[in-house]
């Protein structure tokens, strides 16, 4: 069990169901917490995995570039383009689970190589 | 089972990395050392506004400009509805107790990072080899000694590109100090540092490494990747007639013997003490260093329309202002005593003599003339 990747898997957990938490209930506190998670998330991806390394950066960047704009635009009131956004940025986060999730595979199997 | 090893196999059989993939993997990995201080800078930010934002109920901009302030030294003062009660004032005050320090930290070590020679230099090298991408024709000079710098001072007049393989770092300082454009700082014995240098498309090769040994290992991993001699000119240095002769058979074009040279240069002075102006002309000629006048030979190929012409006929030096002053026989011979009357024939070479300009538009249209004849024996 590698102590880096646990907090690595557990940010892009967490970017992921807070996403889905703020979409089924939106309120302020969710998305800032949704922010701020995705942006843990692609911080630790900076140099992260072997395999699929950028992709899995691009797909974090991707989620932040909904995410981001979708607070500005909660708090200009326009809660439902928020949502929207916030839609946008789970189709990202699920595609950055399944590369994490590949990436574990690939690791797996190279490491029993080594 | 089947699908696991058909995954492993595919994860083995790896290429071999290119130097550019290398630094930029290198670079990332240097990227890497922001994570923590992000990080951390990334926390206190998020502590702090979603601290503020409960405090005010929800407001974020004020919250997150409010924790910008504390975190950041500014206190513009209490900004955020409820950071004035009891409740938000203990919480600022732990905010910024930590916040401030982290805050500063993070800021350091970010601007730190980003100055560091490190990041700096990998993100030159990385930009040089994609520079480096493009060249065509171009020469690789291995190893920067005194030598490799007048050599550079030569090919920088007459406008040759060339790119530097030095893995000394020392001699980095030297190479911007001699505004080389084009250099890299890795072991010249390497195929990837080769083949980055772009070997490929390259014209030629210095191989000056002050050692015998390093250069025949260059030499060698040079020529299995361009093996003809003809496409792919090697010179080398060497430190006896013996190893020369060795460099030669393995590969190299033509090999050198430092010393050898110096006294053969400064003998034909003394041979020609009488003469000094003209063995110097031609001296200077055959070493390169006269710009406004050249030598060019000129081997007559079969089909060219100047076999069986007198070279009163072919008056060169009215029609392309050039001087045929010998002309060299297939066995070898070199006839000086030409005259009018001297008649070209097939497998000769001219010596030509004259200015550089004048010299490439003769070959260029002695060479398309030949082509011409040959084009219309073809049809016929």
């Amino acid at each position: 069990m590698k102590y880096k990747k646990i907090i690595t898997d557990f940010f892009i957990l967490m970017a992921l169901t807070t996403n889905i938490s703020f979409i089924v209930s939106p309120n302020p506190y969710e998305l800032v917490i949704t922010v701020a998670t995705n942006l843990a998330a692609t911080i630790l991806k900076v140099g992260e995995g072997r395999v699929l390394s950028t992709e899995m950066l691009a797909s974090s960047l991707v989620a932040d570039l909904h995410l981001i704009p979708a607070l500005f635009v909660f708090f200009m009131g326009d809660q439902v383009e928020a949502v929207g956004l916030a839609q946008g940025a789970l189709a990202a986060n699920i595609i950055s689970v399944i590369i994490s999730i590949i990436e574990t595979v690939l690791s797996a199997f190279t490491e029993e190589e080594e | 089972m089947r699908l696991k090893r058909k995954i492993r196999r595919k994860l083995k059989r790896k290429r071999e990395p290119k130097l550019i993939e290398i630094y930029e993997r290198r670079f990332i990995e240097a990227l890497k050392e922001l994570r923590l201080p992000l990080l951390m800078l990334h926390t206190a930010l998020t502590v702090g506004t979603l601290g503020y934002m409960l405090l005010s109920g929800g407001d974020f901009i004020n919250s997150f400009y409010m924790t910008i302030i504390t975190i950041g030294t500014i206190g513009y003062g209490e900004v955020v509805a409820g950071s004035d009660t009891l409740y938000g004032r203990v919480f600022t005050s732990f905010l910024a107790l930590m916040g401030i320090g982290v805050f500063t930290t993070s800021v350091t070590v970010i601007v730190r990072l980003f100055f560091k020679e490190d990041i700096i230099t990998l993100y030159r090298a990385i930009k040089m080899l994609k520079d480096i991408e493009q060249l065509e024709g171009h020469f690789i000079v291995c190893g920067y000694d005194k030598t490799s710098a007048w050599l550079a001072k030569t090919l920088k007049k007459r406008k040759i590109e060339f790119v530097v393989v030095e893995n000394d770092p020392n001699a980095l300082k030297y190479l911007q100090e001699h505004n080389i454009k084009f250099f890299i700082t890795e072991e010249p014995h390497k195929r990837s540092v080769l083949l980055s240098a772009g070997i490929k498309r390259a014209k030629g090769m210095v191989v000056n490494l002050r050692d015998d040994a390093r250069n025949i290992a260059v030499i060698v991993t040079a020529r299995l990747l361009r093996p003809s001699k003809e496409d792919f000119y090697i010179y080398s240095f060497a430190s006896t007639d013996g190893t020369a002769e060795k460099m030669e058979e393995l590969g190299a074009n033509k090999a050198f013997v430092p010393d050898k040279l110096l006294a053969t240069r400064l003998s034909a002075y003394i041979f020609h003490t009488g003469s000094a102006f003209i063995s110097d002309l031609f001296d200077r000629i055959a070493f390169g260093e006269e710009t406004d006048i050249d030598i060019l030979e000129l081997k007559v190929e079969p089909g060219s329309p100047l076999v069986g012409k007198k070279l009163r006929d072919i008056d060169l030096r009215r029609s392309l202002k050039v001087t045929i002053i010998a002309i060299r026989k297939p066995e070898g011979d070199l006839n000086v005593t030409i005259s009018g009357e001297t008649t070209v024939e097939e497998g000769d070479t001219l010596i030509i003599f004259g200015k550089p300009k004048n010299l490439r538009r003769a070959q260029k249209v002695l060479l398309e003339e030949t082509y011409k004849v040959l084009e219309a024996k073809d049809e016929v």
